[in-house]
């Protein structure tokens, strides 16, 4: 059925064919076991299975060389030669404004048409097992918003971006795609051109109109949630928690809502309109918001006792600053100052007040720019629409760093100096201000090396001011813990192995970064905030891994606040009502007495009502963690009678091994042959270290009493709901009168 | 798994569950479940043949340690044979190092193919040693590599078993040419282990997985072939369909606790023991224990088969061609004319023309007969040659040759375990002695240096012996295989079937009298 979408072919060419040779799918059958991975991946349906010798078969005819069977065959037994069919991208260019000066118009120009957007999404393959959409760090369901666009039905493609995301608009303009969704397209993995998906995403969203917010269940309803910071992951929490039903509550330390999109990104990049809607929605959707409210570390516990769950997600607003002789002169600033005052003073069309006015000789000021990624793209840019010179210095070599290309050939295009392998060694000044900047040279021979200076002094410039967009870092003073790193550990996730997703190499497009070790970085980060750091208290978005995008922002707010939606998180005195607590039970057994506990436990919830998983401890998740309402941990305690009797080193080991673990609830039991001593003690502990409640525990001898697993299971589950009270979601907004007395900002306000 | 979310889309609900956050947008194709039971019926054990439906077994085979503990020992031995075959004594009997290895190893290898299959294949001291390395770990479940873990490519890898058999004829002659089997100098068997053990690390750490032990393995072939035999069906799925619809393949790609299927098996389609390891390694990781240690009745792997390799057949033919050199070499007509050809090329014995002529001639003397039966017996209308690789083709020759091939396994393998039979049963108590002899205990002048288990002429009588019980299990192979996949080609089924035998009859007739020329030429 693809096939047929594909038009004006043309020959992308992987590493392994030319464009005369013909397309042609090898399967080696000697090493085909007929596992059918390929056949129920294939876009075209190209490959089906032989029942007679059970292998696969390919239909050279209907291939379009994808080579997803290649990436998705677990004993590499197919191979693909020749071209790819791919459709040529259709182009989006760029706006070039004749004169910058002044100038905030936005410079990327979207797919011009219907008939584009049609072309673009006819080289969309819909892949059964879609690569863009474990790319996307929100997951959206590109094939499906796409195949939309084919349809011409905008209002579904809308529908379809609005169950995994509320940021389209957003997105699709600051997103770096490389390295998200286009770069894990199936077309980019086999080393061809992507669809345009963030393209195609905008269409969307600028053609038709966005979707109102509203409730779609009532999960949440009698839930009341505080959220603090409006930036990206806090919108993407309110979005979650309103869809839920949920009482929101959101707290932002400055005068306007938005965070980043509102004074981070200028204008040029994101429309001013575009960077309000969401908070227009959300506002329009009820959400209660309290700006100029700055939260304490000392504020938490309060809220946490005024609300069911707090989300922080106040973002990373540190900026870092080069520790340079100098640096302490006037006329030397950091991005977001920089940001801040050259957007206000190009929307009022008056001078920057950072920025001293030309000379008498009419010659325009110098900015330095210190970094070369997308925050100082942005600065450099803005000056230059100031009627600025700007200079943009970073001792990383070109090809290592980590800013988006097309930033970089637009801020070229518009005149920035961009010299990379320079660091400032030295700012001079005059009179205490700021005159001269010396450089030196330096070099760098791979992406993981630092960079040594190798000459000295090599340059100096005259500059008026030196704006520090290096970066910028968390603050962990609210939450209290270090950023997390995106990094995943142990084994990949079976289903982004088994998608191919991480058999493909690193594009060159994405600046050569393997796009499947960043899909399961992001993943692991997504389901940390989704784990939360203390009970009901979670943290997202930058103040929970470091600067990072706004869609992973935003999916890990979602995330965190679905997490406690689905928990059914809860102040201690409310007991939310007509709830099955899900309940794992997970045990570390040896000869089989840890398990029957463990098992006999799961009927005995059942029987109460539970929703109940049973699970060896070796095979639990992450991901079953952040789905349980409460963790039954099971263990039998290893040592010889006296000595060495401690919990089994399996379970300590596991326990260890784990993220935080502040918003789930534990209860333990350990089973023994002779006598546990501390083994409960320890593991206790060990559990307790990692930020977990403990609400009951117990140990079980070989000859336990009838009825001592039910005694067990009534304590348990009433640890888990303890407490009375009747759900009251406007006590949270009461109370936060109380905590911040400040006014609530309402929709029509 | 608990379903989080239903999305209602159009009229199909769509569930999406924790365990992947994309499962809404994943749409797999349905996969192919047609002729599932023609195809696998035969093949599949019963239900009630799987040895890890017990408990102890179940837990010794989810044990990372299992691998490691079958290899350690053997791993020991051959360092022991290395060093000591290098440094003992010079005297191959009391040698360990020749003892172990020439009266003792090889022939317990056979009794272990033709009962278990590749029972040695996971407890070799040789893959075993290179896998450790390959892996960094001797048991754990390490998720980085050692190694380029290079792909063999598909021109080399389309031939199958057929590169291991020249492995195992190259070897076959060093032996012969160095006499090191005979046992000859100690310091040759030293060597030529080394030189196994450094082959197989120099493939392990240039190829993926087991390539070396699928693929190159001087034994690999005769190990599959002869094994397909054994009792032991190997890890097959509990429920097909559960493996189908399997979303992560762990077993083959590698799970939590296992690594993904070294020999390139995948337990949802096994049909035979040919390729299985016994590693245990799927066992391990299939998330869904769906898996399971099958038993069989013997020589199920050779009859039941629905898919009959190509390679197979072949390695069969020529490997039944070098055991009948290996019984040729020891008549006297051999002696004259193997002399007459070293002096015309300068080269001693055994001389690489009539090695390679003798094998090569009973391989395509066999292929003949089969030929002959095939020209005599089959439709006229069968569909025409097909083009494409080697496993590939098919024609009206193959669909008789390959078939029969199968159906001489088990006299092929009398033959090699009646070859290995002297060794054993005159010089086996000689292991005692040279055990001693590393700790200055053993000697020429032990009881148990000249203990024979058995003389000739009764070595000649169990040689013959055994050769008879291939020979009726050929004839019952070859008779149930014939039935099933030579009356649908046939014109003539009955003569079909009669000639079919005919053939293993005919080898066990001759294998066996050459047992009894053998010992009138000693």
């Amino acid at each position: 059925m693809t096939t047929t979408f594909i038009t004006a072919l043309s020959t992308d060419t992987p590493s392994t064919g030319t464009p005369a040779e013909p397309l042609h799918v090898d399967v080696l059958t000697d090493r085909c076991a007929g596992c059918q991975e390929c056949v129920v991946r294939c876009p075209t349906g190209a490959l089906t299975l032989e029942p007679g010798s059970w292998t696969a078969v390919a239909d050279d005819a209907r291939c379009v060389g994808c080579r997803q069977c290649v990436r998705t065959c677990p004993f590499a037994a197919i191979t693909v030669s020749g071209p790819m069919l791919a459709g040529e991208r259709v182009a989006t260019g760029v706006h070039s404004p004749p004169s910058l000066l002044g100038d905030l118009g936005e410079t990327r120009v979207g797919l011009l048409g219907g008939a584009d957007a049609l072309a673009e999404a006819n080289r969309c393959l819909s892949c059964p097992d879609p690569t863009c959409v474990r790319g996307c760090p929100a997951h959206n369901d590109i094939p499906a918003f796409i195949a939309a666009v084919r349809d011409a039905d905008l209002a579904l493609a809308h529908r379809i971006i609005r169950r995994t995301s509320f940021l389209p608009d957003v997105c699709s303009r600051v997103c770096d795609q490389a390295l998200q969704c286009e770069g894990a397209c199936t077309w980019s993995l086999a080393g061809g051109t992507p669809v345009a998906i963030g393209a195609l995403e905008r269409y969307i969203a600028d053609a038709a109109p966005l979707p109102p917010l509203e409730a779609e269940g009532d999960t949440g309803a009698d839930m009341a949630v505080v959220v603090v910071g409006s930036g990206p992951a806090g919108a993407g929490a309110a979005f979650e928690l309103v869809r839920s039903g949920a009482s929101v509550t959101v707290l932002e330390a400055r005068d306007r809502p938005g965070g980043l999109l509102d004074w981070g990104i200028p204008a040029f990049t994101l429309p001013a309109d575009v960077a309000r809607r969401p908070w227009e929605d959300l506002l329009a959707a009820g959400v209660e918001l309290h700006c100029g409210v700055e939260v304490t570390a000392a504020d938490i516990d309060e809220l946490l006792g005024c609300y069911d769950a707090v989300i922080l997600a106040h973002g990373a607003g540190l900026p870092l600053r080069l520790p340079i002789p100098g640096a302490d002169l006037d006329g030397v600033c950091d991005a977001t100052q920089f940001l801040q005052d050259a957007q206000a003073a190009l929307q009022r069309g008056e001078p920057s007040q950072l920025l001293p006015s030309p000379e008498g000789d009419g010659e325009p000021p110098t900015v330095l720019v210190v970094g070369a990624g997308n925050t100082a793209m942005d600065v450099a840019r803005l000056a230059r629409r100031l009627g600025a010179r700007a200079i943009c210095v970073d001792w990383l070599d070109r090809r290592f760093a980590p800013v988006r290309p097309d930033e970089l050939a637009e801020a070229a295009d518009e005149g920035v100096d961009i010299r990379f392998l320079t660091t400032v060694q030295r700012l001079e000044g005059d009179d205490g201000r700021v005159t001269t900047a010396v450089f030196d040279e330096t070099a760098q021979s791979d992406a993981g090396s630092k960079p040594k200076t190798v000459r000295r002094a090599a340059q100096r410039e005259a500059v008026d001011l030196v704006v520090m967009a290096m970066g910028y870092r968390a603050d962990p003073a609210l939450s209290g813990q270090p950023p997390v790193a995106r990094r995943a550990t142990g084994l990949p996730s079976r289903r982004v192995q088994a998608s191919g997703l991480l058999a493909a190499g690193a594009p060159a497009f994405a600046r050569h970064q393997p796009i499947g070790q960043l899909v399961l970085g992001r993943a692991t980060a997504e389901t940390i905030a989704g784990l939360g750091i203390r009970d009901r208290l979670f943290v997202a978005g930058d103040a929970l891994v470091g600067p990072s995008t706004v869609v992973e922002a935003m999916a890990q707010g979602r995330r965190a606040a679905r997490a406690a939606v689905e928990r059914r998180v809860h102040r201690p005195d409310r007991v939310p009502s007509g709830v099955e607590p899900r309940v794992l039970v997970a045990w570390e057994s040896r000869g089989g007495h840890t398990e029957a506990v463990g098992r006999e436990l799961a009927e005995a919830l059942g029987r109460r009502h539970a929703q109940v998983r049973t699970l060896p401890l070796r095979d639990v998740t992450l991901t079953d963690l952040a789905a349980a309402d409460l963790v039954v941990l099971g263990t039998w305690v290893e040592g010889f009678v006296v000595a060495g009797v401690r919990p089994a080193r399996a379970t300590t080991a596991w326990l260890r091994q784990l993220p935080g673990l502040g918003a789930t609830r534990f209860a333990l039991y350990c089973t023994y042959a002779v006598d546990p001593k501390g083994a409960l003690d320890r593991l206790r502990q060990d559990v307790e270290a990692k930020g977990a409640t403990v609400v009951a525990e117990a140990t079980f001898g070989r000859h336990r009493r009838r009825g001592d697993v039910e005694i067990f299971t009534d304590r348990l589950l009433g640890g888990l709901g303890s407490g009375g009270g009747v759900a009251n979601p406007a006590v949270g907004g009461q109370a936060l009168g109380s905590v911040v007395g400040s006014r609530p900002i309402s929709a029509a306000s | 798994m608990w379903p989080v979310t239903i999305l209602e889309e159009g009229s199909q609900p769509i569930v999406r569950t924790d365990a992947d956050p994309v499962g809404v947008a994943v749409h797999l194709r349905p996969p192919v479940r047609s002729h599932m039971e023609e195809r696998f019926g035969p093949t599949d054990p019963p239900r009630m043949l799987d040895v890890a439906r017990h408990p102890r077994v179940a837990r010794l085979l989810r044990s990372r340690k299992l691998q490691f503990a079958l290899i350690l020992p053997n791993q020991i031995v051959f360092w022991v044979v290395i060093f000591v075959g290098a440094l003992g004594t010079a005297i191959p009997g009391l040698n360990f190092g020749t003892a172990i290895t020439w009266y003792v190893w090889f022939c317990l290898v056979f009794v272990m193919m033709v009962v278990v299959g590749r029972a040695w294949c996971s407890m070799c001291p040789f893959g075993g040693f290179a896998e450790w390395i390959q892996r960094r770990t001797l048991w754990g479940r390490a998720q980085r590599r050692l190694g380029l873990g290079l792909k063999l490519p598909e021109s080399v890898a389309q031939y199958g078993f057929i590169s291991s058999v020249g492995a195992f004829l190259l070897l076959t002659w060093i032996e012969e040419y160095f006499n090191i089997a005979g046992p000859g100098r100690p310091i040759a068997t030293s060597i030529m282990v080394l030189g196994i053990v450094t082959s197989a690390l120099v493939f392990f750490l240039v190829f993926e997985r087991r390539t070396f032990c699928r693929y190159f393995c001087p034994l690999t072939a005769l190990i599959g072939t002869v094994g397909a035999m054994g009792s032991v069906a190997g890890f097959r799925t509990r429920d097909r369909d559960a493996c189908i619809s399997c979303a992560t393949k762990d077993c083959m790609r590698g799970g939590e606790e296992g690594y993904g299927c070294p020999w390139y098996t995948w337990p949802g389609s096994a049909d035979s023991n040919l390729s299985c390891g016994l590693c245990s390694e799927c066992y391990k990781s299939c998330p869904s224990g769906n898996v399971g240690l099958y038993l069989q009745p013997p020589l199920t792997s050779v009859v039941a088969p629905t898919r009959r390799r190509a390679d197979v057949a072949w390695a069969v033919a020529i490997l039944w061609g070098l055991v009948v050199y290996q019984q040729v070499n020891a008549t006297s007509i051999f002696a004259t004319v193997d002399s007459w050809l070293n002096r015309q090329i300068g080269i001693g014995y055994p001389n690489p023309v009539d090695y390679i002529g003798i094998i090569a001639a009973v391989a395509v003397i066999t292929a003949g007969l089969v030929a002959l039966v095939a020209v005599a017996t089959r439709r006229s209308n069968l569909p025409a040659p097909t083009k494409g690789r080697f496993l590939e083709r098919t024609s009206p020759y193959r669909s008789y040759f390959l078939p029969m091939m199968y159906g001489i396994i088990p006299v092929v393998g009398a033959d090699y375990f009646a070859r290995q039979l002297p060794k054993f049963l005159a010089h086996a108590p000689r292991v005692v002695p040279a055990a001693g002899h590393l700790v200055t205990l053993g000697s020429t002048h032990s009881g148990l240096y000249t203990l024979h288990i058995a003389n000739n002429p009764a070595i000649v009588a169990v040689q013959v012996a055994v050769m008879a019980a291939g020979t009726l299990a050929s004839i019952w192979a070859m008779w149930r295989i014939s039935g099933r996949e030579l009356v649908p080609v046939a014109a003539r089924p009955v003569a079909a079937r009669f000639a079919a035998v005919a053939l293993p009859v005919a080898f066990g007739v001759a294998a066996s009298l050459l047992y009894v020329i053998m010992h009138a030429a000693q």
